[in-house]
C-alpha cells in the first residue's frame, strides 16, 4: 500500500476532534432506532401476547423486513426522506422488530402460571398485573433483545455512511478509506466500531445486573 | 395476633358446566353443589382429581364464574361485588406458592396491603409481624427472594401473604401438596395452631383423605362430576360413610384414622400401682402382685417413672432401686392422639403407656385393651373442643 503504514497514529491524534463527532453520530444512529423499535416492539408484543395467530404474522412480516439488504433498504427510504437522519433511522428500527417482539413475548411466556393465578387470585387489575408482576418478570430475556438488537445496529449502522458527512458514523472512516485507500480510515472504522458494540453490550448487562438482583438469587446465596 | 372477622360461605345449587373441549383439559365440573360453611370453620373439599373441588374453590374469589347458582359470603352475593375489590378480601393460598420472584419476602408478604394503598410504614410493620406469626424470623428472611427460601419456608410466606390484610375468608388449594410428607405435617400442624387464635373461615383443597381428616372441622367429599358424596365432620364420615364411594375412598383403615381424631384425655385412665424408691421390697411385691398387669411402677419422689417392677422378678426384701426395674413402656400425655398411643404401644414390652403430666409425673396407665374397647363403644363420639393438632408432634418430639 504504497509505504503508507498500517496504522497512522499522527494521523489519528490529528483528528480526535473528528473521532469524537463520528462517535456521537454513530450513538444517534444506534440509539433512536433501538429505542423506538423498543417502544414499537413492546406495544405490539403486549398487543399479541395472547394472539397466536397475530404472533405468527406479525413475526413472519417482521422477517421479511429483516431479510431486506440495509443498502436496499437505505436507498429506497431515501426516495421519501432524501439524506436526512430518518432515512437510516426508519430501516435500522424495522430490523430491531425481530429481534425485539420475539424476545419481549418470549419474556412475557417464562412468567410462571402459578405466579399470574396468584396475582390475579390477590387482586390485581390486569394493568397492575401486566407493569407490576409480568413486565418485570420478563425483563431478563428483554434485556437479551435489547443487547442483541444493539450490537446488530451497531454494525449495520456503519452502512449509514451513505448518508454523509453530518450522519454517517463510524461507518463514515470505512467507506472514506476504501474510497482513498487509507488504511487507517478503515481499520479505526471498523475497530472503534467493534469496541463500541462491545462497550454497549458490557454496559447493558451491567445495567440488567442492577435492574434484576432477583434473578441471580438463589438457595445458596445467603 | 388477635381474631379478625370471619364470614360465612354459603353455595347455593352452584353449577359449572364446561363443554367437551375444556373437560379434556382436567376441568373439573360442578353440579348442583350446595354447602354451608359456618363462620370460623375450615370446610376442607377432598376428592379424586376432576371432581370439581379446585373449581369450587375458585368460583368463590371468581376466578371461575359459575354457570347458574349462587355463592354467598356473609350473605352476599359474589357475583354482584366488583372482582379485584372482592379478590383483595379474599385469602388465596396454591399449591405452587405464586409468590412473586422479583420481590423481597417482605413486599411478598405485603401485597394485598400495598394493593389498598396503605403507607410503607404499616406494610412493612405489617409483613414483619406475619412472618413472626408464621414462625420466619423478620430479621432473617424479609429481604430475601423467594428462590432463596426452601419449599416449606415458601409455603409459609405463602400463607402470610394470603393473610396480610386480615381477610374473613381463605381459599387454600393444595397448600401443603408440593412440599416433603415430613414438612407437611409440620406445616399442618402450624396451621391448624394458627387457626385456633385466627379463627378465619377457610376452604381448603386436597387430594388426601388424611389432610382432610386432620385439618377439616367439616369435610365435603366430592366425586366425579362435581357430586357431594358427604358433608360431615371427619369423625362422622369416618364412622359412617354415606355411600360405598366414600368408604372407599376414606379407606378400609378408617377405625385407625378415627384414632388421629382423639386424645389419650378422652378417656378414663387406669390407677398405676405405684413403687416408691427405698420402699421395701416385701411390701411392694404384695401390691405388684395384686395388679392386673402383675407389675407395680417404680417411681422417684416426685412420682416420676424410672422403670417397672415386675411381681415374679423382685427381691424378697429390702430397699428397691432402679437396678431392679425393667425398662419404661411408653410416655404419653393427654394430648397424645389415641392413633399414636396405639402404635407406641404395639412396639413396647408392656402394653400399657404411662401417661405423665407437665412435670413428667404420673397420672395413670392407658392399655392396648382399653383403646380398642373404646373404639367400639365410641362409634358416635365427636371430638368436642380437643381438636387434634400439634399436640402429638409434641409428645412425641417433647
Amino acid at each position: 500500500m504504497n509505504g503508507k503504514p498500517f496504522l497512522d497514529l499522527g494521523w489519528i491524534g490529528d483528528h480526535l476532534g473528528l473521532i469524537w463527532e463520528r462517535f456521537t453520530q454513530h450513538l444517534e444512529l444506534t440509539v433512536v432506532p433501538v429505542a423506538v423499535g423498543f417502544v414499537v416492539s413492546l406495544a405490539i408484543a403486549i398487543a399479541i401476547l395472547h394472539r397466536p395467530r397475530a404472533y405468527a404474522v406479525v413475526i413472519a412480516v417482521a422477517g421479511i423486513l429483516y431479510t431486506i439488504p440495509s443498502l436496499a433498504a437505505f436507498l429506497l427510504v431515501s426516495r421519501f426522506t432524501g439524506l436526512s437522519l430518518l432515512t437510516a433511522v426508519i430501516p435500522l428500527t424495522t430490523y430491531t422488530l425481530l429481534i425485539l417482539v420475539r424476545g419481549i413475548v418470549a419474556g412475557f411466556r417464562t412468567v410462571p402460571e402459578d405466579v399470574l393465578e396468584a396475582a390475579t387470585g390477590m387482586g390485581y387489575t390486569a394493568r397492575q398485573r401486566l407493569l407490576r408482576v409480568e413486565l418485570p418478570l420478563a425483563v431478563p430475556l428483554i434485556f437479551t433483545a435489547i443487547r442483541l438488537a444493539t450490537v446488530t445496529t451497531i454494525g449495520l449502522a456503519t452502512v449509514a455512511a451513505i448518508l454523509g458527512d453530518t450522519y454517517g458514523g463510524f461507518g463514515q472512516f470505512l467507506t472514506e478509506g476504501l474510497q482513498t485507500f487509507f488504511p487507517t480510515k478503515i481499520y479505526l472504522g471498523a475497530g472503534l466500531s467493534v469496541a463500541f458494540a462491545m462497550t454497549a453490550d458490557l454496559i447493558l448487562v451491567r445495567v440488567e445486573r442492577r435492574a434484576t438482583p432477583w434473578a441471580r438469587a438463589r438457595a445458596g446465596a445467603r | 395476633m388477635t381474631a379478625g372477622h370471619a364470614a360465612t360461605v354459603e353455595y347455593e345449587h352452584v353449577t359449572k358446566a364446561y363443554d367437551a373441549a375444556a373437560l379434556r383439559t382436567g376441568a373439573g365440573a360442578v353440579n348442583d353443589l350446595s354447602l354451608a360453611i359456618p363462620a370460623g370453620k375450615i370446610c376442607v373439599l377432598v376428592g379424586p382429581s376432576g371432581c370439581g373441588k379446585t373449581t369450587s374453590l375458585k368460583m368463590v374469589n371468581r376466578l371461575i364464574e359459575p354457570t347458574s347458582g349462587r355463592i354467598l359470603l356473609d350473605g352476599q352475593d359474589v357475583a354482584g361485588r366488583d372482582q379485584t375489590e372482592l379478590r383483595r378480601g379474599i385469602g388465596y393460598v396454591i399449591q405452587q406458592t405464586g409468590l412473586f420472584p422479583h420481590q423481597t419476602i417482605e413486599e411478598n408478604v405485603a401485597t394485598v396491603p400495598r394493593l389498598l394503598g396503605w403507607s410503607a410504614e404499616r406494610q412493612r410493620s405489617r409483613a414483619e409481624e406475619l412472618l413472626a406469626t408464621v414462625g420466619l424470623d423478620p430479621a432473617k428472611y424479609a429481604r430475601r427472594f423467594p428462590a432463596q427460601l426452601s419449599g416449606g419456608e415458601r409455603q409459609r410466606v405463602g400463607v402470610a401473604r394470603a393473610l396480610a390484610a386480615d381477610p374473613p375468608v381463605m381459599l387454600m388449594d393444595e397448600p401443603f401438596g408440593a412440599v416433603d410428607p415430613i414438612v407437611r405435617e409440620r406445616l399442618q400442624n402450624e396451621f391448624l395452631r394458627l387457626q385456633e387464635t385466627l379463627a378465619k373461615t377457610i376452604l381448603f383443597v386436597t387430594h388426601d383423605i388424611d389432610e382432610a381428616i386432620k385439618i377439616g372441622d367439616l369435610v365435603a367429599v366430592m366425586q366425579a362430576g362435581g357430586i357431594v358424596a358427604q358433608f360431615a365432620p371427619p369423625a362422622e364420615i369416618l364412622a359412617h360413610p354415606a355411600s360405598a364411594f366414600v368408604a372407599r375412598f376414606v379407606g378400609t383403615d378408617r377405625g385407625l384414622k378415627r384414632l388421629s381424631l382423639f386424645r389419650v384425655s378422652s378417656l378414663d385412665l387406669q390407677p398405676a400401682t405405684l413403687a416408691f424408691l427405698g420402699e421395701d421390697a416385701a411390701d411392694v411385691r404384695r401390691r405388684a402382685a395384686a395388679d392386673p398387669l402383675a407389675s407395680a411402677l417404680l417411681v422417684d419422689a416426685e412420682r416420676r417413672p424410672i422403670g417397672w417392677l415386675v411381681a415374679a422378678e423382685m427381691p424378697r426384701s429390702g430397699p428397691i432401686g432402679p437396678q431392679h426395674a425393667a425398662s419404661l413402656s411408653p410416655l404419653l400425655d393427654r394430648r397424645t392422639t389415641l392413633k399414636d398411643a396405639m402404635s407406641m404401644l404395639l412396639g413396647s414390652d408392656v402394653q400399657a403407656g404411662i401417661v405423665v403430666d407437665r412435670h413428667d409425673a404420673v397420672r395413670g396407665l392407658v392399655t392396648v385393651g382399653q383403646i380398642s374397647d373404646w373404639v367400639r363403644r365410641s362409634g358416635d363420639a365427636v371430638p368436642a373442643g380437643d381438636r387434634v393438632d400439634a399436640g402429638g408432634d409434641e409428645a412425641a418430639t417433647a
